[in-house]
C-alpha cells in the first residue's frame, strides 16, 4: 500500500516538473533589487555582448562592485519608455554571476534571470530603468528628449550585411541594397530575389534604422522577413545558420557587427560600397581581421554611436544615480572614481565595438556624411593591440616624436 | 597632335577633372575601375584612390588610398535609370 502510494506521489511530481509546475527542481530566480548593487538597464540587443562582458567585470570590481540587470529592446522602445516614463520592466531581466558565484562562467555562457522588484508593494512588480540606451542616434527615433535626461555618446557600432558561410557573395553596393531591400523581387538583384530570405529587423531597432539611412528605404517600407521581439538579431543569425541548399545563395540578414563577429564561424560579413564610393569594404581591413580598421577611418560608413541615458536634476544636472553615470562614463572610455581594477576601453573593443578615442572619423545624423575626427586622447594603438596587432612603438614613460605614452603604447595624442 | 600627345593630353583633362571640384591637391584616377578582381590582394594603396583626403569632403574620405581589403564589383541593377538615377520606391 506504501509502495503504492510512494508511486503515486512520484508520478505527479513527475508530471508537475514536465509540465513546468512548482515540483520542478530549479530554484525560482532571485528578485533583482537582492543582487548586490543593481543597476536596471534598457539596452538595445545588440550591446548584449557589452552587458555580458561588462557585467562580468563590475560584478568582480572590487573597488565598486555593481549588478548590471538588463533587459533588451529596440532602441526607440528604450527611448520612450525612459523619456516618457510610461512602461516599468516587468518582465524577468538579465544579469551575470560574479566570478565568485560562478568561476567557470564566460562570455558565451547564457545570462542568469531574476524577477523585477516591486518598489512601490502594490500591483505587478516592476522597475523603471536606470540607464537607456540607443545603438543609433537618438534623433533617428521621433521622440523629444525632456529636460531631467543627460545623453552620453558612447562607442561606434557599426552594421553589417551577414549571409550564411556557405555563400559566395562577398559584398553589396548601395544601389544593389536599395533595391533588394526597396523592391523585393521586382528590383531583381541577383541573387537576393527571394523576399523570404531577406531577414531584417523590427522597423525601430537601430539596426534597421543606421541601414535605412544608409540606403534611403525608410525602415518601415523594407522588403523581407522582419524578426521582431527583444532576441531579433538572435532570430536572424538563427534564419542564416538555418538556410540549407539553394537559399543558402539567396539568403542575406541585417546584423549589428557586434552580433556578427561571434558568430563568424556561422556567418559571413559582406564587403559594403556606400553611395559615391568605388570600393567595397568591410568594416575591418580584411574580412578575417577585427581590427574596425575602415569604420575608424570611415571607408566602411555603416555605423552609428550608442548612445547611453541617465536621469538629471534639471535644476543642477546632478546624477540622479551616481553609479549609473559610473557605468556611462566607464562605456563612453571617460575616467571614473573609484578607479575600476579593469580597463573598460579593452571590454568594449573585444566585444566589437569602437571605443570614441580610436576613431578618425565622426558623423552628426544618422547616415549623415563623415568627416575628420580626432579625439583628445588617443587609444588607436591600444585598441589595434586587442583587437588584432599594432604596429604602434611601445613604451613604458616617453616616446619620440611628440607621441603620448600611454597604456604602454606610442599614442599620437 | 600626334597620337601620343593626344593622349597625354587627355590624361591630364581626365586628372584636371578629378581634382577640379573642391580645389584639393588630392589625387584619384580617371575613373573607377569597374571589372577589377574581386577581393584584390592586400599590397599597398593602389592609384585608385584619394590620397591626403580633406578631412571635411566625405567623397574623399570613403575613397581615400588605404591598405585595407577592396572589392571592386561590377554591378548594374536593371531597374536603374538611364541618366544613372534611382527610380522613387514603389
Amino acid at each position: 500500500m506504501m509502495v503504492t502510494h510512494m508511486r503515486s506521489l512520484s508520478l505527479v511530481t513527475m508530471m508537475l516538473a514536465a509540465l513546468g509546475g512548482v515540483a520542478s527542481a530549479a530554484p525560482p530566480p532571485p528578485v533583482c533589487d537582492t543582487l548586490p548593487n543593481p543597476i536596471y538597464l534598457e539596452v538595445g540587443d545588440t550591446q548584449t555582448q557589452l552587458m555580458k562582458a561588462l557585467g562580468r567585470k563590475l560584478r568582480d570590481n572590487t573597488p565598486k562592485p555593481i549588478t548590471l540587470v538588463f533587459t533588451t529592446n529596440p532602441s526607440c522602445t528604450n527611448l520612450d519608455h525612459f523619456y516618457n516614463h510610461n512602461s516599468r520592466t516587468t518582465v524577468n531581466m538579465q544579469y551575470v554571476p560574479s566570478t565568485t558565484e560562478d568561476p567557470n562562467w564566460i562570455q558565451t555562457s547564457p545570462t542568469l534571470l531574476c524577477t523585477p522588484p516591486n518598489p512601490d508593494g502594490v500591483g505587478t512588480p516592476g522597475i523603471f530603468a536606470d540607464i537607456a540606451n540607443s545603438a543609433v542616434f537618438t534623433s533617428a527615433c521621433p521622440l523629444t528628449a525632456p529636460n531631467n535626461v543627460q545623453l552620453t555618446t558612447g562607442p561606434t557600432q557599426a552594421y553589417v550585411m551577414a549571409v550564411p558561410k556557405g555563400s559566395t557573395q562577398t559584398a553589396m553596393t548601395f544601389e544593389e541594397a536599395y533595391f533588394v531591400f526597396g523592391f523585393g523581387m521586382a528590383g531583381m538583384i541577383s541573387p537576393w530575389q527571394d523576399e523570404t530570405q531577406l531577414f531584417i529587423r523590427a522597423a525601430t531597432t537601430s539596426t534597421a534604422l543606421a541601414w535605412a539611412a544608409q540606403i534611403g528605404v525608410p525602415a518601415a517600407s523594407w522588403k523581407g522577413q522582419r524578426q521582431t521581439g527583444s532576441t531579433g538579431s538572435a532570430l536572424v543569425v538563427q534564419q542564416l545558420e538555418a538556410t540549407t541548399g539553394p537559399a543558402i545563395e539567396t539568403a542575406v540578414g541585417i546584423l549589428g557587427s557586434e552580433v556578427a563577429d561571434a558568430e563568424r564561424a556561422k556567418l559571413s560579413i559582406l564587403a559594403w560600397r556606400a553611395k559615391g564610393q568605388w570600393a567595397a569594404y568591410y568594416p575591418d581591413s580584411t574580412s578575417t581581421s577585427r581590427d574596425k580598421k575602415n569604420v575608424r577611418d570611415g571607408h566602411y560608413t555603416v555605423w552609428s554611436p550608442t548612445i547611453w541615458i541617465d536621469h538629471i536634476d534639471a535644476a543642477t544636472g546632478t546624477p540622479t544615480k551616481p553609479d549609473a553615470r559610473y557605468i556611462i562614463q566607464m562605456i563612453a572610455g571617460e575616467d571614473v572614481t573609484p578607479a575600476p581594477n579593469f580597463d573598460p576601453n579593452e571590454v568594449v573593443a573585444r566585444v566589437g565595438l569602437t571605443p570614441l578615442c580610436a576613431m578618425h572619423v565622426k558623423r552628426e545624423f544618422e547616415g549623415g556624411p563623415l568627416t575628420g575626427f580626432t579625439p583628445n586622447t588617443s587609444c588607436t594603438c591600444k585598441f589595434e593591440s586587442v583587437t588584432d596587432a599594432t604596429s604602434c612603438d611601445l613604451c613604458t614613460t616617453t616616446c619620440a616624436g611628440g607621441k603620448v605614452c600611454r597604456a604602454g603604447y606610442c599614442e599620437e595624442r | 597632335m600626334s597620337g601620343t600627345s593626344k593622349l597625354l593630353v587627355a590624361v591630364a583633362l581626365a586628372f584636371t577633372a578629378a581634382c577640379g571640384d573642391d580645389g584639393s591637391s588630392t589625387q584619384k584616377d580617371a575613373a573607377p575601375p569597374h571589372d577589377a578582381a574581386i577581393d584584390a590582394p592586400v599590397t599597398g594603396p593602389d592609384a585608385n584612390c584619394i590620397t591626403n583626403p580633406d578631412p571635411t569632403q566625405y567623397l574623399q574620405i570613403i575613397n581615400a588610398c588605404t591598405t585595407a581589403t577592396k572589392i571592386y564589383k561590377d554591378s548594374h541593377p536593371p531597374l536603374t535609370l538611364p541618366d544613372g538615377g534611382l527610380p522613387a520606391l514603389p
